[in-house]
């Protein structure tokens, strides 16, 4: 039997991008300067857009249906999401647990607890995976769609063919974040996006879900879950973080390749 | 440059050090075959000005995969005096050729002491067999 890693579990009510973005970053901080393992579960309080770290801001209006929406830059990879009918959640491990070794590793084990989820609920899903005759052209990706869930990697979690999972790192040298989205419902601002709801037998609410994939986590990533809130300090540092980067123009429309706004 | 040559930092930068005209010591930085094969699909990468100082374990630039950014860190600390530039617009040959025309930048040392931290060629191997 392998040794249970411990992990700080927070299981957060709505907030605004910034706050969300700058909570995972100051988590992803606490783990690159010597910190465990967090997973964090949480919404946004209203339909809010985040994009791609290199994501250019201009591309927005590839997807007039989010065209309302607040937007957040996100420090990890990956296309744009709406975060609106859907769960997010956050890892972070430090880069010395096996964990976050491997381009797929933590993808796909988180990936695969997902999957044993919603088997539950009576949901096939899947991972996708590349045909081994095809490669992917990174020039591709660049010019792939703009909605994380309307893009394809090997790994991302698919029911009948249509994308309900995926997920993005941002890797430190001391520390990976690992951003998820998990749809649970069509949105207002997406309505070509199916969520978990279009395929399930009955409703499944945000905390059905949470508590249902919650103990998969913890089996299928050998975590021991500790339930836990933020210190003070950590809450004083994210609405540093909040306001001074992740609710400037600086940091959300001029990053993204070339800089461009 | 023959990988067996060089230096390695746990983030999987390797290092080559040289002594230029002026008997500077100038260390070339790239990222190990390892890496880039953990990566993959590279799609985007950003690198510094010349010019720019670094403490050895700053990040100096980052990299895009297909879902991931990662941060580049510096194995050494000193000047930064020449970024292949090119490599951005072809990163396919980094991937290619990583430990020669896929190196990332050079930098004169301020301090030789950091190159103690680093692994030779045997330990690497040794931390990528445990990390594959």
């Amino acid at each position: 039997m392998s040794r249970l890693t411990p992990c700080r579990l927070l299981i957060d009510p709505p907030a605004s991008g910034d706050w969300n973005m700058a909570v995972d970053e100051v988590l992803l901080h606490g783990a690159n300067q010597g910190g465990g393992c967090t997973w964090r579960f949480y919404q946004w309080s209203q339909p809010t857009l985040s994009v791609g770290y290199f994501q250019n801001m201009q591309d927005r209006v590839q997807h007039p249906g989010s065209r309302d929406c607040p937007v957040v830059r996100r420090v990890s990879g990956g296309g744009a999401i709406i975060h609106d009918r859907e769960l997010t959640y956050s890892l972070v491990v430090p880069t010395d647990h096996a964990l976050s070794f491997g381009r797929r590793r933590l993808y796909d084990v988180v990936h695969e607890s997902l999957i044993e989820t919603l088997g539950g609920f009576g949901i096939e899903a899947s991972l996708f995976e590349q045909p081994d005759d095809e490669t992917t052209n990174p020039s591709a990706v660049c010019g792939c769609p703009y909605l994380c869930f309307q893009r394809r990697s090997p790994g991302d979690v698919l029911v009948e063919g249509h994308k309900v999972a995926g997920s993005a790192q941002r890797r430190l040298g001391g520390a990976v974040l690992q951003h998820g989205s998990v749809l649970l419902d069509r949105s207002a601002a997406a309505t070509e996006l199916p969520g978990l709801n279009q395929f399930a037998g009955s409703e499944i609410s945000v905390k059905l879900l949470i508590d249902a994939w919650r103990e998969r986590i913890e089996r299928g990533l050998d975590f021991i879950f500790t339930p836990d809130e933020f210190k003070a300090d950590e809450l004083a540092e994210a609405e540093r973080v909040a306001a001074k980067k992740y609710g400037s123009d600086s940091w959300t429309k001029c990053r993204g390749r070339s800089g461009s706004v | 440059m023959k990988p067996e040559d060089l230096l390695y930092a746990k983030t999987h930068e390797w290092v080559c050090v040289e002594t230029d005209s002026a008997g500077a010591k100038v260390a070339t930085i790239g990222i190990s075959a390892f890496a880039l094969e953990a990566l993959t699909d590279l799609v985007f990468m950003e690198l510094p000005e010349v010019g720019r100082e670094l403490n050895a374990e700053e990040p100096f630039g980052e990299v895009e995969s297909v879902k991931a950014v990662s941060d580049l860190i510096s194995p050494v600390s000193g000047e930064i005096v020449e970024v292949n530039s090119d490599i951005a617009d072809d990163l396919e040959k980094m991937t290619e050729d990583p430990y020669g025309a896929g190196w990332l930048i050079k930098v004169k040392l301020s301090d030789e002491s950091v190159l103690a931290n680093l692994m030779d060629h045997a330990a690497y191997q040794k931390q990528c067999a445990e990390e594959a």
